[in-house]
């Protein structure tokens, strides 16, 4: 009985947290998004006093926020499938091979992710310098993001590598499988939910990333991020730093559901034990 | 023609001999088991007919061309695995169908070859099924089912009745070796539980540390092991180490063993000569007058038999008997007949 009421006290700790934790500042930035510039929001105001989508059809026709959204949504993808592809060999063999030094080699694998990105960023920019890799700066952007999450990637793929059985590969290759039917029957089903998963990661963190889409892609190249900066620091239009921030994190919301959505439906073929 | 021959396979796994120069002729249409305990290197040898390991020198022959080289994708042979390994994500129907689609088989083939193993298996109900929603003797059907669609030179068993309850295993066991005689496959089945190999196999070989220790029907392997090892191994035995007597009559020789002496029939050899023996516990006589004697240290009552421990001078065998007025504590005489001094192989 004792128990039961401490974890309802738990619980409702919990949903409070969340609570100021995730849904104030999102409904903040929304009612800061509706500011009307007619009327200031100041301090002693519960509510703005006067509310309209001014500021959203502002910065649609008077900013640089389409070019931003095309760039920063072509670029996030890229960056995903790189990063993926990248890590797919690297986490096969984290995952599949057995070697010497096997565990070193997976902390290794994370230790980039230690270093603030602001600095990896400055030296990973000075180093595509080096190697003149800034002559097309969206490909320079995609691969740098591609590179820095690469760590994400590879712990995700390691992981689900892991759980792909062997019976199952084995099985597949005395039916007469080859290596294309063999990675479809054997692998794949255990691979999806991570393929999904480091998809959207290096999606969202490319999307949300501005330090390296700042240093390597100005003045030409504008990211979502890149603008939420300058609406910060140079102009500080607080609305507006709104406005760009929630453009930034409602995709990302429907992502993370979608993807929620994906990984159960995935499920099964990761639950069934003696199958 | 034998479907398989094994000539002199070796293996090594990094210094540890997991077969050495191992020899087989596996007969077409024959169940053939291979029983031992672990690390005897049944698995291995189950691994390289199938082709997953390549041995370290010898040859493997199936249908008289060499397969040493050729790797398990290409070869006619078809592994039903422990663990099932059924593909999660595709239907029972699916699964059945895998093999085939990677072979080419043409599509109505592949619809006759599925509804003839459906039918014989009883998959009828399951067929649109996944895998994790088939109990587990149901699983251990499709398992063998998607193997047996294949139609292979060789179906291998690798401990396929090991995840299932003992009930369970019975039945599959006799519909395994039912459906083996129907499509008259040559079987090579790997298990460490004795009484699956005698139940089900037309010979037996029984292995340890990698090499055949004997090869044999089922019947003969428990009347006549050549080794103390396989005698107690199959069934229960007890084996002594004893010393030839002087011969009482010329077809009757003595052996002196820790626990009295023993007559046989059998040809034990020439005077001092030092051998073993053994004898199974359900041949025992118990008689008030008998030649041997010893006190009961434990009983368990088994049903249709009662299990003895018996000592003598302190050394301790055993005896099984359908008496049940013997009790702890007792000191009973008994006979060993001597058809049933079973000689062996010094060596142990």
């Amino acid at each position: 009985m004792n128990r039961l009421r401490l974890n309802n006290i738990l619980m409702a700790l919990v949903i409070a947290l969340a609570f100021i934790w995730l849904f104030i500042p999102f409904v903040m930035a929304v009612l800061w998004s509706l500011v009307d510039p007619s009327q200031p929001w100041t301090a002693d105001k519960l509510l703005p006093p006067a509310m309209s989508f001014y500021r959203w059809v502002n910065m649609w026709q008077n900013s640089s926020l389409q070019p931003a959204l095309l760039t920063s949504y072509t670029l996030a993808p890229s960056a995903a499938i790189l990063s993926l592809l990248l890590a797919f060999p690297t986490s096969f063999a984290l995952g599949r091979i057995a070697f010497p030094g096997r565990e070193v080699a997976k902390t290794l694998c994370l230790l980039p992710l230690v270093v603030p990105p602001f600095i990896t960023a400055v030296f990973f920019t000075a180093l595509l310098y080096r190697l003149g890799l800034t002559a097309w700066r969206p490909g320079a952007i995609i691969f740098a993001h591609a590179v820095v999450f690469l760590p994400f990637s590879i712990r995700i793929l390691t992981v689900s590598f892991e759980t792909v059985r062997q019976d199952h590969i084995d099985a597949a290759r005395d039916l007469g499988a080859g290596h294309w039917a063999r990675f479809k029957a054997a692998y794949l089903p255990a691979l999806r939910p991570g393929i999904y998963a480091s998809l959207l990661i290096v999606f969202i963190q490319s999307i949300e990333e501005f330090a390296i889409a700042f240093i390597v892609g100005s003045p030409d190249v504008v990211t979502i991020p890149v603008l939420l900066y300058s609406a910060l620091g140079q102009d500080y239009v607080r609305p507006n730093a709104a406005v760009l921030s929630l453009i930034l994190v409602i995709p990302n919301v429907f992502l993370m559901l979608f993807l929620e959505r994906l990984l159960k439906s995935a499920n099964p073929t990761l639950a069934s034990g003696k199958g | 023609m034998a479907a398989i021959n094994i000539q002199k396979l070796s293996k090594d796994f990094s210094g540890f001999k997991a077969l050495t120069e191992l020899s087989l002729d596996v007969r077409e249409g024959e169940f053939l088991t291979l029983l031992g305990p672990s690390g005897c290197g049944k698995t291995t040898l189950l691994k390289i007919i199938s082709g997953f390991i390549e041995p370290t020198k010898g040859h493997i022959l199936l249908n008289g061309k060499d397969v040493t080289k050729v790797p398990p994708e290409a070869r006619d042979t078809a592994l039903c695995f422990q663990s099932y390994a059924l593909f999660p994500h595709l239907s029972v129907r699916e699964n059945l169908e895998f093999g085939l689609r990677q072979k080419k088989v043409p599509a109505l083939d592949r619809k006759d070859r599925i509804a003839d193993v459906a039918e014989k298996l009883g998959l009828g109900p399951q067929m649109d099924k996944l895998p994790n929603q088939l109990s587990g003797g149901q699983q251990q059907r499709v398992s063998l089912g998607r193997a047996l669609v294949m139609r292979p030179s060789v179906i291998l068993f690798d401990e396929p009745l090991s995840n299932l309850d003992a009930k369970l295993r019975d039945q599959v066991r006799l519909e395994i070796r039912r459906i083996q005689k129907d499509y008259k496959l040559t079987a090579i089945y790997v298990t460490h539980d004795q009484a699956e190999a005698l139940a089900m196999s037309d010979r037996i070989v029984v292995l340890k540390s990698g090499q055949i220790e004997q090869v044999d029907t089922p019947e003969r392997l428990y009347a006549a092991p050549r080794t103390g090892f396989v005698a107690d191994f199959i069934g229960n035995a007890n084996v002594f180490t004893g010393r030839v007597l002087p011969q009482k009559t010329p077809t009757i020789w003595r052996i002196e063993t820790p626990i009295g002496i023993l007559e046989t029939g059998n040809n034990a050899g020439t005077e001092g000569a030092e051998i073993t023996l053994c004898w199974r516990p359900e041949n025992a006589e118990i008689n008030d007058d008998g030649a041997l004697g010893g006190t009961v240290t434990s009983k368990a009552f088994q049903g249709h038999f009662t299990d003895l421990m018996v000592e003598t001078k302190g050394v301790p065998y055993r005896i099984q008997t359908s008496r049940t007025d013997v009790n702890e504590g007792d000191t009973i005489g008994f006979n060993v007949p001597g058809p049933s001094v079973i000689l062996l192989e010094n060596a142990q």
